[in-house]
């Protein structure tokens, strides 16, 4: 069975309200219409890639066209799962069609931003979207080119065709022409292009710029974090409106094996007890709930959900990036003399579960600034605007650096990522999250925890310095002070000048005892020589005149 | 082949066998896995007291440790043990270094690697000055002065008068040198005292009015011993006088500038010097004499007559400088310089501010120094003691 059909599509209504509310979505100028479309279209080619178990391969192209006009066209391709051609034109073609209204970790919350930049490109420029995909297994690419109605909220599709495959490929590459403005987006882009590699190390991601460049991200390692799994809702994570959806779709008979079945976290014993709490019998029909007269009890029933003690939600179908990985993408993007990350363990907020990871790396090629860089990161995705907003802004900037033996400016890079079935972001823009107290608290516990780690390695370095520059000064006089001490071993009555190398036993006891004198403590990862090697090496090779 | 006379061979004996006796101690250290140490008496002000019983300054109690694992002191370390091996071994082979021998037999580079494998090069000392340092070193560490090591350093002091010396394997006799002098050597140890017929040892500050008082006769007038220093004065001229006081009991007479800087000469004979404090028990005269000039041969007192006349003195003095002033208030809180007349002495100078040259008196006549002013003072016994 394919990995595919484990998509749910799903059907929602809602119209033209995002072609009119372009800024919304994040298309409120030509430049952050760009941004906000690169951004969108690579995100689905990671979910499509990495979500499923396969090695990323995304490309990227700008490309001017439209003449004196300031239209870009944007294509990204990738090699994942792609889209079956039963669902292709619903797929891109009618919003809030999509594959993501599950509870599940993906990149795009709710799948609208690709169909926001062809209602973008359609309305500046009057062209369609250009999607061509093949699913693994399949003989043939599907190509079509579709604009949406707005109306109607349905797809329209200008062109289609077919071919059969002559290479192994499968995967989407979506095309679009938007009005743009490079040289405004440019750099935003670049950055987040940057941060993308650095957070997904096994993804080769290469962009192709308006200008001619072509940037190429080589993954580091092919290790990729296990996918993440679909799950069903946590009673405290629900709403109203949810829950009448549920009511709608579910197959129990009755109200009991409709907590149990429709729930994580909620077994038979803790179904009963709520049950009692807000009043229900465990043999009503669920559908019941539904009629019009029981609104107010719905409303009182989410509410006792919210506060029943039931289990803590589940964070195993959570796809955390591991320590490992963020580790990799540090030292490729920064090269830093030090690095280290950590995963929290996972809490919950609202019914909703969360992993807070934080990376962190010092020296090497980082430059230094006044405050330490940070890499914002919410399912994968970098957080680029509204930095000053977030919670991870907030903790970073509280945290006393001197504290930590850390004198800014400092070559530092923070990394925090926060997974989670609902990132609890500030706006609808998604670019910054909100302070929810246990994520603040996570969030907290992880930087502290590097930035004390941090200490360490700086303090040990420095105590390693310190016995190295012992070392060097104690070792580069040995050979003189054996040959001086060892002309005395000769008595006045039967002197001679010392043969050369006859002072060795003297060198030989010196080397002991300056080696014994010299604790070196390490830091990092340096492969250690011992204190004994490094004394010889500094007078190796070194004669006594 | 040179003659290598027995007096030298015993001395080299002895020494060679102390210094090596110190440093196979530091070997045996090396070799059981001790840090190796050398334990020196201190050098410093603060350790050089003035011992009024014996009226000479020697070192305190107090000692350091130069640890060779000790990162501030493992250079000087090294210095110490290469001047000691490089005396040794002069001891050894019959040779006379002299300290600036010394400096360049053991300057060379030491070559080793930083901890990157780059080739680094470092002198074992660049100036003579950390040559002589260790050699000083080595001195208060082992009891052994250079003069015991056999090491030679510039001969600056002269002598002239009736007696005769062995030195080496000659006799000399220090009354028929002509207009010449004998030049003081470096081991003034090794020599040998034959006769004398001298009544008193006159040591004056500079090396003209030694000439002068040579040429006129002074000393076959008053059966005397001239020294000079020619300023301050060397190790082997001090151990010198020492002896003609302490072996043959002739009476030490000064004779100065009036002014701090001919005090502190005068001084430095009577008590010995801080720097070398350690040896004032061989080289300090504690019974020498300040002859003059004083500041009351100058401007008189209600005793005394002055010896210049008013315009005399108005020719002859000069101002003082600031640093003659900042000297005198220095000099006044040594010990030794705390007597009732040292006081009215440097008081006199610091109200007059003025100061004279020996041979501003010579100015007055050579024969009124060498035949009035001098057998006067010691005739009435016109000293500071």
């Amino acid at each position: 069975m394919s990995r595919s059909e484990l998509e749910k599509f799903r059907e929602m209504s809602v119209a033209e309200f995002f072609s009119k509310y372009r800024e919304v979505a994040g298309f409120s100028n030509p430049a952050r219409a760009l941004y906000q479309t690169v951004r969108e279209l690579v995100e689905n080619s990671l979910d499509a890639t990495d979500g499923h178990g396969i090695v990323p391969e995304v490309k990227i192209y700008i490309e001017r066209v439209g003449g004196e006009r300031s239209w870009c066209r944007v294509t990204v391709e990738d090699n994942g799962i792609g889209v079956p051609p039963t669902v292709m034109s619903e797929a891109f073609g009618k919003v809030l069609f999509s594959s993501k209204y599950v509870l599940r970790q993906t990149r795009g919350m709710y799948g609208l931003g690709v169909k926001a930049s062809i209602l973008y490109g359609w309305a500046t420029t009057g062209n369609p979207v250009e999607v061509q995909s093949s699913t693994r297994g399949s003989d043939y690419v599907y190509v079509k080119k579709l604009y949406i109605d707005t109306k109607r909220n349905e797809p329209v599709v200008v062109e289609e065709a077919q071919f059969r495959k002559n290479v192994s490929w499968h995967g989407t590459r979506v095309s679009l022409i938007i009005e743009c403005d490079w040289q405004r987006a440019k750099a935003r882009i670049l950055e987040y292009v940057r941060r993308t590699a650095v957070i997904a190390p096994y993804s080769d991601i290469i962009l192709q710029t308006p200008d001619g460049e072509i940037l190429f991200f080589p993954r580091t390692t092919r290790k990729m974090p296990k996918p993440p799994r679909t799950a069903k809702p946590h009673p405290h994570g629900v709403d109203v409106e949810t829950l009448k959806q549920m009511l709608r779709a579910t197959k129990a008979k009755t109200l009991l094996d409709f907590l149990e079945s429709e729930f994580q976290s909620v077994g038979e014993q803790s179904a009963l007890e709520f049950l009692k709490v807000v009043g229900l019998k465990p043999e009503m029909k669920p559908r019941r709930l539904l009629r019009s007269e029981n609104d107010g009890l719905l409303v009182t029933m989410v509410e006792a959900m919210k506060s029943f003690k039931f289990r803590a939600p589940r964070s195993d179908y959570l796809s955390p990036l591991g320590e490992e990985l963020i580790k990799i993408g540090l030292k490729r993007m920064f090269n830093p003399e030090w690095v280290d990350a950590i995963k929290r363990p996972p809490r919950a907020y609202q019914g909703h579960p969360f992993i807070v990871e934080v990376g962190m790396a010092y020296g090497g090629a980082i430059q230094a600034s006044e405050e330490p860089l940070l890499l914002r990161y919410a399912n994968k995705i970098p957080l680029l605007y509204e930095e000053k907003e977030d919670v991870s802004y907030k903790v970073v900037s509280d945290v006393n650096w001197k504290q930590y033996d850390i004198e800014m400016p400092a070559p530092l890079v923070v990394l925090v990522h926060v997974v989670s079935t609902k990132i609890p972001y500030k706006g609808v823009g998604k670019e910054s999250i909100s302070d929810v107290p246990e994520l603040e608290a996570e969030i907290r516990n992880g930087v502290l925890e590097l930035a004390r780690r941090l200490k360490r390695f700086i303090s040990a370095k420095e105590r390693e310095a310190e016995a190295m520059r012992k070392i060097l000064v104690l070792a580069r006089y040995i050979p003189e002070i054996a040959r001086s001490l060892k002309t005395f071993s000769r008595p006045p009555e039967s002197w001679k000048p010392l043969e050369p190398g006859e002072e060795k036993d003297v060198v030989e006891s010196l080397v002991g005892l300056v080696a014994r004198s010299v604790t070196l403590p390490r830091s990092g990862d340096s492969p250690g020589r011992s204190v004994e090697d490094l004394v010889r090496s500094v007078i190796s090779g070194v004669k006594v005149s | 082949m040179n003659v290598v006379d027995s007096i030298d061979v015993e001395a080299r004996r002895r020494a060679a066998s102390i210094l090596r006796d110190v440093m196979l101690r530091v070997l045996d250290d090396v070799i059981k896995g001790r840090p190796p140490k050398l334990v020196i008496p201190k050098r410093t002000l603060s350790n050089t007291i003035f011992d009024p019983e014996r009226g000479i300054l020697v070192l305190g109690d107090d000692v350091f440790e130069r640890n060779m694992l000790d990162m501030g002191e493992t250079r000087r370390f090294m210095q110490t043990l290469l001047m000691a091996s490089i005396v040794y071994q002069a001891l050894v082979e019959n040779e006379y270094p002299t300290i600036r021998d010394l400096y360049y037999r053991g300057k060379h580079t030491i070559s080793y690697r930083d901890l990157k494998g780059v080739l680094r090069e470092e002198n074992t000392w660049d100036e003579q000055a950390e040559s002589d340092a260790a050699i000083r070193d080595i001195e208060v560490a082992t009891g052994l002065l250079r003069e015991h090591m056999l090491i030679l350093s510039k001969e600056k002091g002269k002598v002239v008068g009736n007696m005769r010396i062995r030195s080496g394997p000659d006799v000399i006799d220090l009354s028929k040198l002509g207009h010449g002098a004998y030049a003081i050597e470096s081991t003034p140890d090794l020599i040998e005292f034959l006769d004398v017929d001298a009544e008193f040892v006159l040591v004056v500050e500079k090396d003209a009015v030694f000439q002068q008082l040579h040429r006129i006769g002074f000393w076959r007038q008053y059966k005397s011993i001239l020294v000079t220093g020619a300023g301050q004065p060397d190790r082997a001229t001090r151990r010198f006088v020492r002896r003609l006081n302490e072996e043959l009991g002739l009476p030490v007479y000064v004779l100065t500038d009036s002014d701090p800087y001919g005090w502190n000469i005068y001084s430095v004979f009577k008590v010995g010097s801080i720097t070398l404090s350690y040896e004032s028990e061989r080289l300090a005269t504690p019974k020498a004499k300040f002859l003059g000039v004083s500041m009351t041969d100058i401007f008189g007192d209600a005793n005394k007559k002055p010896y210049l006349t008013e315009s005399e003195r108005k020719n002859f003095i000069i101002k003082a400088k600031e640093r003659d002033v900042k000297r005198a208030r220095e000099l006044m809180n040594y010990t030794w310089f705390q007597t009732p007349r040292w006081k009215k002495e440097i008081n006199m100078f610091l109200e007059k501010k003025v100061k004279l040259e020996i041979e501003a008196l010579a100015g007055k006549g050579l024969k009124f120094l060498a035949f009035q002013y001098i057998p006067e003072k010691i005739q009435v016994r016109d000293w500071i003691d």
